[in-house]
């Protein structure tokens, strides 16, 4: 079971003419082997809204990650929340998804849209027990956790996705099950897929949200390593360590950068046959050593992976570019950002004399911030990153 | 006859990729595509000589400019 672990994401769109959204997700992970994924909604829309969902969620997260009981949670909450001077109460909701060790998740959720969850290629109803703590209805959950268990939290903005111009009464939440369901066949990301259901509200909502909309995907898969060797080392006499440590590794190996493809070459002792197809017209051509799974260019295919992955974590508007495309930096984004859950990456901090014109846009500096940058991208994409510099 | 082009960082920054369409254009018009091989290659550690293309093994630096007259010089005239 150890290999299991989870991919997690989330999309929100705001209230038709806000700049702020009233729906919030928290991710934090107290420790290692546990995480607290806390999705809320709060009342109303704007700036009022978001301040009661950033409060609720971030509260239920720093206090459920020191070990706190759910009931002292919701008591803070009530005690904490500023009341609102139009209405006269201060309400948030929240869905709480809390992993254990990637083995159990324990589901507590009040007043949101109950979380959809899909096993074994169904539409699952898994068990709820109903408990009342300060006078809110509170559904509780524990679950074991198998591969390919997917979970699917969201604001009512999304059930409510419709209402009046698409659906006399909105996206029914059991029609969102059935189009999650079957876009759960087609292998997506967590974070593809809260990309899919929200697009798709958006559009009920023809392009104008009448309610903030978000929706938050766990997806429990297996561990899948993978190794990206980048630069070539300082001292080229560590080029032969260097490299047997990299292709000793578990899982695929995609090498980057001319040089550095030519000293893989060498230590596999196989040819390197560079390609002359201009896949995307700024990104220079693949190439194929045998035995490495994908050979590309450097600076400026990993500088548009670093592009990409900045878009994945926010508005995700490249997917459908890098999605299918067979250039260089589309090939390592899918590699990474979608199949991969462990990446070491093996930098060489070398200086390509070359590569210092002040003219060039790839100078040394520029090339370890890129390796620093795209890390901290896949470590908030929920991927154990390990980087080692030769 | 072997033409091969480099399309690692410094040579792609510098039109490695306008170089080899315009290669790839004039060979077909010429009637060539028998006769000359169109490959690419990365680094060949002479960047600030680039774009840096080999016919046969000879080394010459090309620009995006320099291609027509290139092509006339070493390929054209050779084959």
């Amino acid at each position: 079971m150890i290999d299991l672990c989870s991919d997690i994401g989330y999309k929100s769109i705001n209230h038709y003419g806000e700049q702020l959204c009233g729906d919030h997700v928290e991710i934090v992970e107290p420790s290692d082997d546990s995480t607290v994924i806390v999705l809320s909604d709060g009342l109303g829309s704007g700036v009022k809204a978001s301040i009661l969902s950033t409060l609720t969620s971030k509260i239920i997260s720093t206090m459920l990650a020191e070990g706190m009981s759910l009931e002292e949670c919701v008591e803070t909450i009530a005690a904490t929340l500023p009341v609102c001077s139009v209405r006269g109460v201060a309400y948030s909701t929240f869905t709480i998804i809390h992993l254990i060790r990637n083995q159990t998740a324990e589901i507590i959720q009040y007043d949101n849209p109950h979380v959809i969850a899909i096993r074994d290629g169904q539409i699952w109803d898994y068990p709820k027990t109903e408990s009342n703590i300060g006078g809110k209805t509170i559904y509780k959950s524990s679950v074991r956790l198998q591969e390919n268990d997917i979970f699917i939290a969201m604001s009512d903005g999304c059930p409510h996705a419709g209402i009046g111009i698409s659906y006399n009464f909105g996206w029914k939440r059991d029609d969102i099950a059935e189009y999650m369901l079957s876009a759960s066949y087609g292998g997506y990301t967590a974070k593809t897929l809260s990309t899919m259901l929200v697009d798709e509200c958006d559009r009920l909502y023809e392009g104008k949200p009448g309610d903030d909309a978000t929706a938050c995907v766990v997806r429990i898969r297996k561990r899948v390593p993978m190794n990206l060797l980048f630069g070539p080392p300082s001292n080229r006499d560590e080029s032969d360590r260097m490299m047997s440590l990299f292709f000793s590794k578990e899982g695929k190996h995609i090498v980057c950068g001319g040089t550095t493809s030519t000293i893989a070459a060498k230590y596999l002792r196989k040819p390197l046959k560079a390609s002359l197809n201009f896949e995307e017209s700024d990104i220079p051509p693949t190439a194929e050593i045998e035995g490495v799974d994908l050979v590309t260019e450097g600076v400026i295919t990993i500088n548009r992976v670093l592009e990409y992955a900045k878009d994945y974590l926010g508005d995700n508007k490249l997917y459908e570019t890098w999605s299918f495309k067979k250039d260089g930096a589309s090939q390592i984004s899918r590699l990474l950002f979608e199949e991969a859950t462990d990446i070491n990456f093996y930098v060489g901090r070398a200086i390509n004399p070359a590569h210092q014109n002040p003219d060039l846009p790839i100078n040394f500096n520029i090339k370890m911030n890129l390796v620093d940058q795209l890390s901290k991208c896949l470590i908030k994409m929920g991927k154990k990153i390990k980087v080692s510099y030769f | 006859m072997k033409v091969t082009v480099c399309i690692g960082s410094s040579c792609h920054i510098k039109g490695s990729r306008r170089v080899v369409e315009q290669l790839q254009y004039l060979v077909k018009e010429n009637n060539l595509d028998d006769k000359v091989e169109l490959c690419g290659t990365f680094c060949m550690g002479k960047c600030q000589q680039g774009v840096c293309v080999t016919v046969d093994d000879e080394f010459h630096s090309v620009t995006p400019e320099t291609v027509p007259e290139f092509f006339d010089k070493y390929i054209k005239a050779k084959v």
